[in-house]
């Protein structure tokens, strides 16, 4: 509990809600360039290799509460658990932060664990669809024979796992950039500097 | 009140003059009603005699079928064509060449867009009709920690304001000949020189952010004052108690049937 | 009010002081102004004045800090928070966007210190008046204006009824009018409360309207210190890389040419000015 309450800074506090914004404001400009991934958990990553897993999955958790509440994506509460396990993840692997490798591969087990998660959600609350220009992909899967699960599944293991790398590298370059003075701020200023 | 970015709808009625928890609850039992619910129209019926009408005393039906339907549009399209197609070993309905919708799919289709309907619409009918401010200092009053609040309430308001900011970026480069268009290597390409100064800027404006927040005692652990009084009548805690009970019942006799 | 003695700091990763062995005394109700070039640590004693140098910003600091008779190294922030108040540069940045309307965003720092709620509204009242934002009080903070903005920023400050307020560069994103704005607004508050200010500034014509005590401060050393009659007008300013005021800058001309007798005092406000071409 102790070693929680460490995590949450004022800075926590600060950087979650610019975290949700980035989240929000960099999703939306990708479907401004029409690029074939989401981009919309960087502030989430970031939230957890600076602040810790637990600010991160409640970045997390908060982010898909905000897209919800001002209907830029009023069904994003859905996929809470999915948001709060990106966060998770991106905390655990914040140690392995200076050795690039072991954080990318960290990005492809966030992004496979995200499509494992998102599977049930999508079968049995969306009618195994995402309702987004991916559903191409699960009407070939289920055309080949795939079941619901296995279909959203498919859709998921395409997209997720490429989407979490390129957010976890972005993350990586935007730290690099920022400077050690500054990045000893936060509660988890170990990971990165 | 800001309504830049948010789904409320400031009216004058009586569902705005709902307690925020009340409110919740409505959208909460909503959603597990439509998990509940497991008859082909049921979710529909439940859309159409209490959803509709509770807008309609909102005086937001209009902007709240809209809402509503812009968002399950794209899901019922989905669902209709790909399991309606797609479904495995199903009995074809209609024939449409090499390709054929199977009454399984289309059964399968029509329950979950009732379900879709149903989850959607209990959602943004609470948030059409409530202010985030309120709804998260009701919280706080149940306890709630105001750190939640800051976050959700702020989050809220800096997104216009990281818009705007990157629609200025946008267009910067796009003037020192960026391209936003084109195919695929360039839009990737046109990615990173617009993602990395909103990115950089907002990650170095939360050092004052938080600079400002201490100024103003945010760092004090005591339970704040509120500013904003919010009534709460006995017949809403009943109301309250009544919905979740009603909730409780629903499944406790789905699971009996099943 | 303030006492700081053989004062040096320096940020943590720092390669030297960047605040190095100030002594400084400022009198209860003084209006203080600090000016300097870029990077002579202005802000960051600023940060000191407020606490949040050694309560945030870590790092190596000695020497002795009081405020208002309490010694900064000992008291936590969030007890400073009501003793002296810090409005700086971005208006943005210090909206706390946890309330949604002018006047509510004036009232959260009284929130959290959990003031009994008449007193909070009472309190707001008056500040709304003060600063002339009672028109804008259901407005939210986001829509404002960056000189309204500003000027929000200082009434939630005010609020909190701080006897020691900082200033550091309250207008240097603002264009003229808001500056005008600002500037005026405080005006009003010094008329009314017995406050001691700092407040740290480029617009030298702005420092002289108002300080009765200017210091200039380069590389962390107090170079210069006295009242704004002296230091504008002494040779110190252009020393440190300062421009004196237009007032001043056409008065010394006009010496210089011969047009006015170069034993005058040279002036630094508007009336010191048309007193001096009379």
């Amino acid at each position: 509990m102790e070693n929680i309450r460490k995590d949450f800074t004022t800075i926590t506090w600060v950087m979650i809600p610019v975290a949700i914004a980035v989240n929000v404001v960099i999703g939306q400009l990708v479907v401004l360039l029409k690029l074939p991934v989401y981009l919309d958990s960087i502030g989430t990553v970031l939230v957890g290799l600076l602040a810790g897993p637990w600010a991160g999955a409640l970045t997390g958790i908060l982010s898909n509460l905000v897209w919800s509440i001002t209907g830029l994506f009023p069904q994003a509460w859905a996929w809470i658990p999915v948001a709060a396990v990106i966060g998770i993840m991106a905390g655990l692997f914040g140690r392995r932060f200076k050795q690039l490798g072991w954080w990318l591969i960290g990005g492809l087990l966030t992004g496979i664990i995200a499509a494992l998660l998102s599977a049930p959600i999508s079968a049995a609350v969306f009618g195994g669809v995402t309702g987004t220009g991916q559903d191409f992909l699960v009407g070939f899967f289920r055309a080949t024979g795939a079941s619901i699960l296995e279909a959203t599944f498919g859709q998921g293991i395409v997209s997720d796992p490429l989407d979490k790398t390129i957010t976890f590298l972005i993350v990586y370059l935007v730290v690099r950039a920022l400077p050690a003075r500054f990045l000893d701020r936060f509660p988890r200023s170990e990971n990165v500097v | 009140m800001s309504a830049a970015f948010s789904l409320y709808q400031s009216r004058d009625s009586g569902l705005h003059r709902l307690n925020p928890l009340t409110k919740m609850t409505i959208a909460l039992s909503g959603v597990a009603t439509s998990l509940i619910v497991s008859g082909v129209w049921g979710n529909y019926l439940l859309f159409l005699l209490i959803l509709v009408p509770l807008s309609a005393w909102g005086q937001i039906t209009y902007s709240f079928l809209r809402a509503v339907f812009r968002v399950v549009w794209p899901f019922a399209i989905s669902i209709f064509l790909i399991q309606g197609l797609f479904w495995t070993d199903g009995t074809p309905v209609i024939d449409l060449g090499p390709l054929s919708f199977k009454a399984e799919g289309l059964l399968f289709a029509v329950i979950s867009v009732g379900r879709i309907l149903l989850l959607v619409g209990s959602f943004t009918l609470m948030t059409m009709s409530t202010r985030p401010d309120a709804l998260m200092i009701a919280l706080n009053q149940r306890g709630l920690p105001h750190t939640l609040s800051y976050v959700v309430l702020s989050a809220i308001q800096i997104v216009p304001m990281f818009q705007a900011k990157a629609n200025k970026i946008v267009e910067a480069q796009q003037s020192r000949g960026l391209e936003t268009s084109g195919n695929l290597l360039k839009r990737v390409r046109a990615l990173l020189p617009l993602v990395e100064p909103l990115l950089l800027g907002s990650i170095l404006d939360i050092e004052e952010r938080a600079i400002a927040l201490e100024a103003r005692g945010f760092g004090r652990r005591v339970k704040p004052t509120s500013l904003l009084i919010l009534k709460d009548p006995v017949w809403e805690k009943i109301l309250r108690w009544a919905i979740v009970a009603l909730v409780l019942a629903l499944l406790a006799v789905r699971i009996w049937l099943w | 009010m303030v006492y700081l003695k053989n004062l040096t700091y320096r940020y943590p990763r720092g390669e030297s002081d960047v605040l190095h062995d100030i002594n400084l005394t400022i009198q209860e109700g003084q209006f203080f102004a600090l000016i300097g070039p870029n990077g002579a640590g202005k802000s960051t004693l600023c940060y000191v004045l407020t606490g949040f140098v050694p309560h945030f910003y870590k790092g190596k600091l000695s020497g002795t800090v009081t405020i208002n008779g309490r010694d900064v190294f000992d008291t936590p922030l969030p007890e400073l928070a009501g003793v002296t108040g810090l409005v700086f540069a971005t208006p943005f940045n210090q909206i706390s966007g946890a309330r949604f309307t002018v006047r509510e965003e004036i009232a959260f720092g009284l929130e959290n210190f959990a003031l009994p709620r008449e007193e909070i509204i009472d309190r707001t009242e008056k500040v709304m008046k003060l600063f002339n934002l009672t028109d804008l009080a259901e407005r939210p903070p986001t829509a404002l204006s960056g000189g309204q903005q500003q000027r929000l920023a200082l009434a939630s400050i005010i609020v909190m009824r701080p006897r020691l307020l900082v200033l550091d560069e309250p207008t240097s994103q603002l264009d003229p009018v808001s500056t005008h704005e600002v500037f005026s607004a405080l005006d009003s508050l010094i008329n009314q409360e017995h406050l001691t200010v700092v407040l740290v500034s480029h617009k030298l014509e702005w420092v002289a309207a108002f300080a009765d005590r200017v210091a200039i401060l380069d590389q962390g050393q107090i170079a210069a210190d006295g009242p704004p009659e002296e230091i504008l007008t002494s040779a110190e300013l252009t020393i440190h890389g300062l421009t004196p005021t237009q007032f001043t800058a056409v008065s010394l001309m006009a010496q210089r040419t011969g047009l006015i007798d170069s034993k005058k005092a040279l002036p630094v406000t508007l009336d010191q000015a048309v007193q001096f071409f009379k």
